[in-house]
């Protein structure tokens, strides 16, 4: 029993499949009329996947996020970086920060559909904005940590700022970013479902409730699946990177990962 | 840190806020943008504080927050005792872990349109968004300060006659104390926001619901004073509970 | 009083293989005695004892406690770590009280004995601070405090001294041997410095490098009450050092 626990990923498959198993037997039991049993719902999986439209409407929600997801990346980190070695700097945006954090990204929505319209380019901003907080705060930790001495040999080495940003704060940071980016990375299909869910144009989140509202019980747990297999593509496939790339630093802990939606 | 230190620092740190606020006012007077599209923060403001005193508003944010309050409470019973309970049995552990794994990468929000199913439109289905969302962060933080709690306190608790069950709960989840609250703290948060997203995609009252509503009648400047509640009852809770996770925390050492 | 047969004790790697710690481990310790166990680090000590204690169970062999078998913790094996383990949630009196509410004991009795302890080990002002409002020395004190609270007959000391300077580590050892002489407790003592193996006991038993088997048990017989200042210039006491050193020494041992 110990032993076959040790298999990496066999204790997750079982979880999913007794999960599965769980709902079939709750749904035939209690006979719920919100609750198709599983396999129902699991045969919609294939009907969903190879119907055009749904297709088009989950690709283009998964380009949004992967747009918004690199956008944010690329002005998050710096500005993370640049607040955790300069007082000035964190002392500047902090306040700012900590007054946007509560608002949910996704609730701003409505008021940026007023500007932007319906289109991609309001998604795409909100899901750059859920992303990005959550990476600078991670960025801004992870160079405040760098020990002050690798910075000093590295001046006394003739290192200019810049260089020592990019060379020295970045790669000691990058295990503590790597936390960030994976908490945005969960905020980015969090946000994107739910900013498809308030706007109801197209998007996984449409298509959610649509079948919600035409009764098509069957599509919105077989959609929810797909969002769910999704979130652990995402994970594992991160998970592995992460491994890759900071293989010399501790594991990134999980609570920050699921932290702050 | 001396006193005029931390002081420019506070003058630095509310700089970014007024210049947002100034470039906002300044763009909404310009008639760049039409009063429609971006209202001034003076009309704002005064709205919100109009609004404070509006017995309609204040039903709709005590609606929130119960909803808050009651998901919260689960998911902090939950996540805890789940928590605790995983350090404490192999067997529990082997049942939480794995499911853990597969069910917290799972965008919790996708799980509402099933609530509502479920659980119809009320009260219920909100609550239950808001437990789904919080409990891991709680339940994670629980199991990771647990397990790491040093044997040798346990033992000491053992050796003075206390049974294991009771050392579970009386020493082990007393031990993870920090670490715990650093989760509920998070769990605290995610709440706050979830409720508002979920009273957002379907309600008729609440916080969110407000914002709906003002969007639907293009009411720009009741749109931005939900949002604005939200985000000072979230620092406000968030200060509360730190406020509290101090005074809790106080015989342990210093810690960030 | 203490009855140790042929213990040993593997461990479980994390390659899966198995690592002996202990290796046929016998050794009787009598009522009231005092006797330390002596060896490299990593020899198997704190594991002997945390085996007496009852908080690791034996892999083979078996440990008498006035004939009963260890199965478990229990309030006449009370255990002193040299991490102190204090509950950093309670306060140098809850800290001392802790074991004797455990037992059952009233409120006010408790607290009462808990106050004599307390100013027993010289802390009398320092009841209401939190652990880690104090010196190392105190910590240790208070940790004594708490575990003498509830009478065990044997204390199991795990270096207790070994995180304290040189000069707070006399100070204690003296004050170990006060209580001891007062109320003749059965002590086993772990350690790694010889000096305070023979300073404070009645026997030596000196372990072997991992796995840890007993190379050799000592007699100190030196008068009692014994004050380190005298024994420094005691030939006798001269004598047992240099042979316990001797033997830790041994070449035929230094090889992995
Ligand atoms: N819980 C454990 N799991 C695996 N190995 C252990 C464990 N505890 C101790 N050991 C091993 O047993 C040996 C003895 O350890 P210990 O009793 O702590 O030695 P000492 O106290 O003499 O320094 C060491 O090699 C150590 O690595
Ligand atoms: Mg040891």
């Amino acid at each position: 029993m110990t032993r076959l626990t040790q298999i990496p990923g066999l204790p997750p498959l079982v979880a999913a499949a007794g999960l599965l198993a769980a709902w079939e037997l709750a749904a035939r039991v209690f006979d719920i009329s919100g609750l198709p049993p599983a396999h129902a719902a699991l045969r919609e999986l294939p009907v969903i996947l190879t119907d055009k439209e749904s297709l088009l409407n989950i690709l283009d929600s998964i380009r949004r996020m992967v747009v918004g997801f690199a956008f944010a990346l690329v002005f998050a980190i710096p500005v993370g970086l640049m607040m955790g070695r300069s007082r000035l700097t964190a002392a500047f945006f902090n306040p700012l920060l900590m007054i946007i954090y509560p608002v949910p990204k996704a609730a701003l929505m409505p008021i940026i559909m007023l500007w932007l319209g319906v289109g991609d380019a309001s998604k795409t901003l909100v899901i750059f904005l859920g992303v990005s907080l959550p990476v600078i705060y991670h960025a801004y930790q992870g160079a405040r940590a760098v020990e002050e001495k690798m910075l000093w040999s590295a001046a006394a080495m003739g290192m200019d700022a810049r260089a020592r940003l990019t060379r020295i704060v970045f790669p000691a940071a990058l295990p503590e970013i790597m936390v960030g980016v994976r908490t945005g990375l969960v905020l980015a299909l969090i946000t994107m479902v739910t900013s498809e869910m308030i706007a109801r144009k197209q998007g996984v989140g449409d298509i959610l409730f649509n079948a919600l509202a035409m009764a098509q019980y069957e599509t919105v747990y077989a959609t929810i699946v797909i969002i769910g297999l999704l979130g652990f593509v995402i994970d594992v496939g991160f998970e592995r990177l992460r491994a890759h790339l900071v293989a010399w630093a501790e594991p990134a802990h999980e609570i920050a990962a699921v932290g702050s939606t | 840190m001396t006193f005029t230190r931390r002081a420019s620092e506070i003058a630095i740190g509310i700089l970014p806020i007024a210049l947002v606020i100034a470039l906002w006012h300044a763009i909404a007077a310009s008639g760049i943008a039409p009063a429609v599209l971006l209202p001034p923060p003076g009309a704002v403001f005064a709205r919100l504080i109009e609004q404070a005193g509006s017995r309609q508003f204040l039903d709709n944010a005590a609606v929130t927050l119960y909803r808050l309050f009651a998901g919260f409470s689960i998911a902090v019973v939950v996540g805890v005792t789940l928590g605790v309970a995983a350090t404490g049995s192999k067997a529990v552990e082997g049942i939480v872990k794995p499911l853990v794994r597969v069910l917290a990468p799972l965008p919790k929000v996708a799980l509402y349109p099933a609530m509502i199913l479920m659980l119809g439109f009320d009260d219920a289905s909100k609550i239950a968004l808001v437990v789904a969302d919080a409990v891991f962060p709680i339940l994670l933080a629980t199991y990771q300060g647990t397990s790491a709690v040093d044997n040798k306190l346990v033992w000491s608790a053992r050796a003075a006659g206390c049974t294991p069950r009771r050392a579970l709960f009386t020493v082990v989840l007393m031990a993870a104390l920090p670490s715990v609250l650093t989760g509920c703290r998070i769990g605290l948060i995610i709440s706050c926001i979830v409720v508002f997203l979920a009273e957002m995609i379907t309600s008729t009252d609440g916080l969110g619901y407000l914002l709906v509503r003002a969007g639907r009648n293009f009411e720009t400047v009741d749109m931005f004073v939900p949002l604005i509640s939200i985000s000072i009852l979230g620092l406000t809770l968030n200060a509360a509970f730190n406020a509290l996770r101090k005074w809790l925390l106080r015989g342990f050492a210093e810690e960030s | 009083m203490i009855s140790i047969e042929r213990l040993s004790k593997a461990f479980d790697t994390a390659r899966g293989t198995s690592h002996l710690a202990l290796s046929d481990i016998s050794l009787d310790v009598a009522g009231g005695e005092f006797v330390s166990i002596l060896g490299p680090s990593g020899c198997g000590k704190s594991t002997l004892l945390y085996i007496v204690g009852g908080f690791v169970p034996p892999s083979s062999g078996a440990v008498r406690v006035q004939g009963a078998a260890v199965t478990g913790p229990g309030p006449d094996r009370g255990p002193v770590f040299q991490e102190f383990a204090l509950f950093p949630w309670k306060t140098v009196l809850g800290n001392v009280m802790y074991g004797l509410l455990e037992q059952g004991a009233p409120k006010k009795i408790a607290e009462d004995r808990a106050r004599a302890l307390i100013e027993m080990v010289h802390l009398k002002g320092y009841e209401n601070f939190y652990p880690k409002e104090l010196s190392g020395g105190m910590k240790q004190r208070v940790a004594i405090a708490r575990t003498l609270a509830y009478g065990p007959s044997i204390l199991l000391m795990d270096e207790p001294f070994g995180a304290l300077d040189a000069h707070t580590r006399t100070g204690m050892q003296h004050e170990l041997l006060e209580i001891w002489e007062r109320d003749r407790k059965t002590v086993l003592f772990v350690t790694h410095s010889v000096e305070e193996a023979v300073f404070l006991s009645d026997r030596v038993v000196v372990l072997t490098r991992s796995p840890g088997r007993i190379k050799e048990i000592s007699r100190i017989d030196l008068p009692r009450p014994r004050r380190r200042a005298e024994l420094l210039v005691d030939r006798r006491y001269q004598d047992y050092v240099v042979a316990i050193e001797k033997l830790m020494d041994d070449p035929a041992e230094v090889r992995a």
